[in-house]
């Protein structure tokens, strides 16, 4: 469990930190409950005859659903105060099918001050991290690797 | 005998075109309610404090979710047309634009989605996409079939017309391999 009264600071990261992974293991039912949540009803999402028409070998995660994956990943990362800025490089490479646990993992690539945000409302838009970001299942790689791009308190 | 990339050489040449006549801002179904936004995070097992309570902000990987027209509304023609086990919905704003002179596929994929985020979405918010500029067309024929890489580029605004993000959106079109040969 995130504890969300802790805050994690700019000033407090070192590049090359790792995120804590998140695994989301892929049920049907998990890929049912995700296209009535996100409303990414594509067939390819949630059935697998349907699926395995169109090429795939099983029914597979959609795109907001990885998505959502990596801001959580994230976010439990940077925290409340945090301020997600960016996502670069999301590339779905490889199936993410029923019956795989995808793994969502983190690295701090960078962190610097951005010289253009000085002044800025909110000083976390200022202090930023990129953070290489990745899924993987049972086969690899299958998103990424990309990164987000964020703002932490000072 | 013609390449079958010559089929998307029309949807090539038009690379750089805005679909979306004259700034016209596509709008998600609805504004953004509690249910909602409890079923996005609920699948996730998402539990940031940030996306519970009367005064939630939207997870920003949901935009496009709120964005979303509707699959049908009232004194729409009907989109369950067939019984058959696997038909698909006549219409669906999940396809993508799919201007004239497009090849047509029977399958599509998301590849690949980049984003800046400008601004938070919140409880009461109405999301709607303005612009559809083709930036990227390139046919390809991949290990699930033959088709083309398309790349677009819109923004996401609130119902004050602020934008709260810019992004850029990768689909592959296609002909499965299995569809393709029973069509040789």
């Amino acid at each position: 469990m995130v504890d969300w009264n802790e805050q994690r600071h700019w000033s407090d990261v070192r590049e090359g930190d790792a995120l804590a992974p998140v695994a989301f293991p892929l049920t049907v039912y998990r890929l049912v409950m995700a296209a009535g949540a996100n409303r990414d009803f594509n067939a390819i999402h949630h059935n697998t005859a349907h699926a395995q028409s169109t090429g795939a070998p099983e029914m597979y995660a959609n795109v907001m659903l990885l998505q959502g994956m990596w801001e959580r990943t994230a976010r439990e990362y940077i925290g409340t105060a945090g301020v997600l800025l960016a996502i670069r490089g999301f590339r779905m490479k490889a199936f993410n099918t029923a019956g795989d646990t995808v793994t969502v993992h983190g690295r701090i690539r960078r962190k610097w001050i951005e010289e253009a945000e000085k002044g800025a409302t909110d000083p976390a838009r200022r202090h930023r991290v990129e953070i290489e970001m990745w899924s993987d299942n049972g086969r690899g790689v299958s998103v990424g690797p990309g990164a987000i791009v964020a703002g932490l308190p000072f | 005998m013609p390449d079958w990339k010559d089929d998307w050489a029309p949807m090539v040449a038009r690379v750089g075109e805005d679909f979306a006549q004259d700034g016209e801002v596509r709008w998600g179904v609805d504004a953004i309610d509690a249910s909602a936004l409890r079923r996005y995070v609920e699948v996730l097992e998402f539990d940031c404090p940030l996306h519970q309570g009367t005064d939630a902000v939207a997870p920003a990987t949901s935009f496009a979710t709120f964005a979303l027209p509707a699959m049908w509304a009232p004194g729409e023609a009907p989109i369950f047309t067939s019984g058959a086990r696997d038909a698909e919905p006549e219409r669906s704003p999940l396809k993508g634009t799919r201007p004239q002179g497009m090849p047509p596929t029977s399958a599509y994929m998301a590849t690949d989605f980049e984003v800046d985020y400008i601004a938070d979405a919140r409880l009461g918010d109405r999301l709607g996409r303005r612009g559809n500029r083709l930036v990227q067309c390139e046919p390809k024929e991949t290990r699930v079939g033959r088709g083309a890489f398309t790349t677009w580029e819109y923004e996401v605004i609130n119902q004050r017309h602020e934008v709260l993000a810019r992004c850029r959106f990768s689909m592959f079109h296609y002909v499965p391999h299995a569809a393709a040969d029973r069509r040789a």
